[in-house]
């Protein structure tokens, strides 16, 4: 172990290999994996050349259109800009709103911290999107570092990837970070309920209560393994988790804009300012937030530590 | 009048502990030739300055419910600092006392 570790240090041995493999096989059947690893490297860069080969036509017909486009969002935005006001200039188009925010945004919004009444009510699209953009970074990273069945078999090109054994140096058996780990990781999740409770009357709110959260999950599994962590948030919970509360979000936001648009009535209550229950959908729409930005957190870890999100 | 000044020195006081055991601690991390010693030298600055530094913020503001939470951060800090003194001693256990060091 320590002599892998160390040949692994002195970049000896790629990161990649599989070091129960690289223990077991004697030297002359390593040169035998070696060939056969040349010989998959060609194989792959004959493909390549086909396909180059094929898609000439396409990437032509692609400059074209990206250059073009270019020209064309270069123009609409030079224009747009082109008619802003001047720097420091008095308009009533930019102070209006921010004259209004400070001066009704308590009793219209029902939260005492104006910024979370104004990302969360006044620009709640503006928040809606950004939720989305977290989940659809999620997605992209899934796309690229899950690990399929065939590959986790070794039946896929090359055996290199291990699944069940973090390489080197795993540290979830360890007695000091697991006796850090119990007293630590209830009291961080209490902070973040803290903070994610809290978003309409102090600091605080969805994004930085979800990273509360998701650093504790991350605590969790390194400390206990992720298959302690799958037992209570599996893959199936984090997915379920993010599509309830990006639907949730969507849904009562796009209630209240219909209802705003059309001059109907909003029955959401606004509540008291200060308590907790107060300023209608902002409490809602912060733990949904909150618990997307901690389902991204923990996905990303796993996914970049073992290519899968939890242990399976 | 007297005790606002008195409360004064001892928060400059204190402060200037806190500076001093930071400067030992970055001063350490850079210049020692060993990764433990290294280790040892920003201990200090991670128990000691950072234990000054609330001391500090605390005499300056008095005795409040926010002393508590001050109190909490030192705990916090002083639970898991060691943790990771304790990992980073143990990747230089497994190579053997040959780690490459940034100079």
């Amino acid at each position: 172990m320590k002599e892998l570790f160390f040949r692994w240090l002195s970049g000896d041995m790629e990161l990649l290999e599989d070091i129960s493999d690289a223990a077991e096989i004697p030297d002359s059947s390593r040169e035998d994996l070696k060939k056969q690893k040349k010989e998959n490297r060609q194989k792959i860069q004959g493909t390549e050349s086909v396909i180059r080969a094929e898609e000439k036509g396409f990437f032509a017909f692609y400059r074209v259109v990206s250059v073009m486009s270019c020209i064309v969002l270069i123009g609409v935005l030079l224009y747009t800009v082109a008619n802003l006001p001047r720097y420091g200039e008095e308009n009533p188009r930019t102070v209006e709103v921010v004259k209004r925010y400070i001066e009704h945004g308590v009793e219209e919004t029902g939260a005492v911290n104006i910024v979370t009444g104004m990302i969360l009510d006044y620009r709640a699209f503006d928040t809606l999107g950004e939720s989305h953009v977290l989940f659809t970074a999620l997605v992209c990273v899934l796309i690229l570092l899950k690990l399929d069945k065939k590959t986790i078999r070794g039946g896929h090109l090359d055996s290199y990837y291990t699944i069940k054994e973090d390489r080197f140096f795993d540290i979830s058996e360890d007695s000091v970070l697991r006796l850090v780990g119990t007293i630590l990781v209830p009291c961080i999740i209490l902070f973040g309920i803290y903070v994610l409770l809290n978003g309409q009357n102090g600091p605080g709110g969805g994004f930085s209560a979800g990273a509360i959260l998701g650093a504790a999950l991350i605590v969790f599994s390194l400390a206990f393994g992720f298959e302690a962590v799958d037992r209570v948030f599996s893959a199936r919970v984090l997915s379920l988790t993010t599509f309830v509360s990006l639907a949730f979000y969507s849904l009562a936001k796009g209630y209240v804009f219909f209802t705003g648009a059309n001059g109907l009535e909003n029955h959401i209550p606004k509540g008291i300012p200060g308590n907790i229950f107060s300023g209608g959908l902002i409490l809602p729409l912060n733990v949904a937030v909150g618990l997307v930005v901690a389902c991204t957190m923990y996905g990303f870890f796993s996914l970049f530590k073992r290519g899968n999100i939890g242990g399976a | 009048m007297t005790a606002e000044w008195i409360v004064f020195f001892i928060t400059a006081l204190l402060l200037s502990a806190a500076l001093f055991c930071y400067t030992l601690a970055v001063v350490g991390v850079y210049r020692f030739g060993f990764i433990l010693n290294r280790m040892h030298a920003g201990g200090i600055g991670d128990s000691l300055g950072l234990l000054c530094v609330i001391a500090a913020v605390m005499t300056a503001t008095g005795l409040k419910s926010d002393s508590l939470k001050l109190l909490l951060l030192i705990v916090f800090m002083w639970f898991t600092s060691p943790v990771s003194s304790h990992f980073l001693s143990q990747v230089e256990y497994y190579a053997g006392g040959e780690l490459k060091l940034w100079k």
